[in-house]
């Protein structure tokens, strides 16, 4: 395999809806979160080489008869800031000519990375009744505390080329 | 649907085999009185009254020497319409398109502009078509009152001469828009094309006759037809005319045809970036006009050179599109002899006779 591997950023920075823009390898390459899933799609429109990426993110329409519109694939079309093209970021296949006009797209994949650290964090019990077999005492009229491990894991979104 | 074999079989053309068919040639009544019989009782006081052209052309818009000296005007002798224009330049079929000035869209009153065009059908059923078989006919309907247009598509529409309904350039809003929808519908369904013929542009009641104003001459008028057209070509491209009616062959007439690879690449290339906005077109735009849309050629466009014409039919598509009309006879009308310049063997057959066969859906035999 000669593909390279690019870590973009932890899932965390990169909320649905969200796009970051970044040069890997010398090329420049947006990296789309579409309601969960993540997509890579060259930054380079395939009509005057626009900064594709860089475009509105938003629906489309489509029609059952003249005069009817129905709006769909909202938030998955990138609209080439230049002259309108639009794109399916999941597929990169142009909405006018899907089979023959198509951005490059790049697989993109999430992937643990870094050592799943155990760690506590304290959670207020809330209103679960209080452990009659725990040796828990009140001090200063704090209520008392359940904790519990808690793995975090590093989740990075990664880009092929 | 019109059963297209019943076209009598008759013609004086010299063989059996189609050499041309021209697509405009324009009769008229000698008295308006051959049209006031056939309107009803409460318009028959009032005669015609049509809205009419206030440009003025310094040489008439006839053929002069075909003007008689007592002033007749050509194309009101049918007979000699046929043993002259159509036997001496073997035409085979002749699609008449009767005389402009009615105005029909430029009408400010519906009931009175839907009576006119059934009067002008009555007249052209029974004193124009029987003169002759290679006599084509247009319907004359009245853009403002669809419903009742459709009602006399459907009414005249199977006389097995009648090929097309005509409506003119001029109107109130573009054809794109669904309330003329009940016409073409009705066209489909009688097997006819819907033609744009100018008339009414800028007289009357309908809009200016170029997007920039009213001109100040009959040459500003004559050269902008086409920019109408383009008006009209754009509605009923995009508003999808073509998509709810696929079967619906439609022709624009004597508004030149060099503009269209302009309009063509333009409407395609907003098409990639503006697609959203008529997403029922199921193809790119240029390709409805390709299956959909004819040109008649008068006035021919004359270029600087032969090969910048040929260059034209190309980009535009001419052997699917183009068919030829003579205007007779009008003043700037196109000879079927003399009037095509030189091209390619199978176009000109296309512009000849092929293209306008399909058009009319006319029988390969006489």
């Amino acid at each position: 395999m000669t593909e390279k591997r690019f870590e973009i950023c932890p899932t965390s920075e990169l909320p649905p809806g969200d796009r970051v823009i970044t040069t890997l390898d010398g090329i420049s390459i947006g990296v789309f979160n579409i309601d969960g899933e993540y997509h890579a799609l060259k930054n380079d429109c395939p009509h005057q080489r626009a900064p594709l990426c860089e475009g509105k993110l938003t629906g489309t329409t489509e029609s059952t008869a003249p005069g009817q519109y129905e709006w769909t694939a909202d938030g998955q079309i990138v609209q080439c800031p230049w002259h309108g093209w639009e794109f399916d970021v999941t597929t990169g296949e142009s909405v006018f000519n899907p089979h023959s006009v198509k951005a490059k797209t790049f697989q993109t994949t999430v992937e643990s990375t870094g050592e799943a650290r155990g760690g506590s964090s304290a959670e207020a019990a809330g209103g679960s009744p209080p452990c009659s077999s725990c040796e828990t005492s009140e001090v200063d009229g704090e209520p008392p505390v359940d904790t519990y491990d808690v793995e975090v894991e590093h989740d990075t979104v990664v880009v092929y080329l | 649907m019109t059963d297209t074999t019943t076209i009598p079989a008759e013609s004086s053309a010299s063989s059996n085999e189609i050499s041309l068919v021209d697509a405009d040639i324009h009769q008229r009544w000698a008295d308006d009185e051959e049209i006031t019989q056939y309107l009803p009782p409460r318009y028959k006081d009032d005669g015609i009254v049509a809205p009419t052209l206030l440009y003025r052309n310094p040489g008439g818009f006839f053929r002069q020497e075909d003007v008689a000296d007592d002033g007749t005007k050509p194309g009101t002798d049918l007979e000699k319409l046929a043993s002259t224009h159509l036997d001496e330049n073997n035409i085979d079929y002749g699609m008449l398109t009767g005389n402009s000035w009615f105005n029909l869209a430029a009408l400010p009153n519906r009931d009175y502009a839907v009576e006119l065009a059934r009067a002008y059908n009555e007249w052209l059923v029974n004193d124009c078509l029987p003169v002759d078989d290679r006599f084509l006919g247009s319907l004359y309907v009245a853009p403002k009152a669809p419903e009742e247009s459709a009602e006399l598509i459907r009414e005249y529409g199977d006389n097995p001469q009648i090929r097309q309904v005509m409506i003119p350039g001029g109107a109130e809003v573009p054809y794109g828009r669904p309330q003329y929808w009940p016409m073409y519908e009705a066209a489909e369904e009688m097997n006819l094309a819907i033609a744009v013929h100018p008339f009414s542009e800028g007289h009357g009641t309908s809009n200016a006759p170029t997007g920039a104003g009213h001109p100040n001459s009959y040459i500003e008028w004559h050269t902008l037809l086409g920019a109408y057209y383009m008006g009209q070509l754009a509605s009923i491209v995009t508003e999808g005319v073509f998509v709810e009616y696929p079967d619906l062959r439609w022709a624009f007439i004597e508004g030149g045809y060099g503009w269209l690879p302009h309009f063509m690449w333009r409407l395609d290339k907003n098409w990639k970036g503006l697609r959203s906005q008529a997403p029922w077109l199921e193809q790119r735009p240029s390709q409805y006009i390709r299956d959909n849309v004819w040109f008649a050629s008068q006035p021919i466009e004359e270029p600087e050179t032969p090969e910048q014409h040929n260059q034209i039919l190309d980009m535009m598509h001419a052997d699917e599109m183009l068919v030829f009309a003579s205007d007779y006879p009008h003043w700037d009308g196109d000879d079927p002899t003399w009037g095509l310049p030189p091209m390619e063997d199978s176009v000109e057959r296309a512009v000849r006779y092929e293209n306008a066969m399909e058009l009319w859906d006319l029988p390969r035999n006489q």
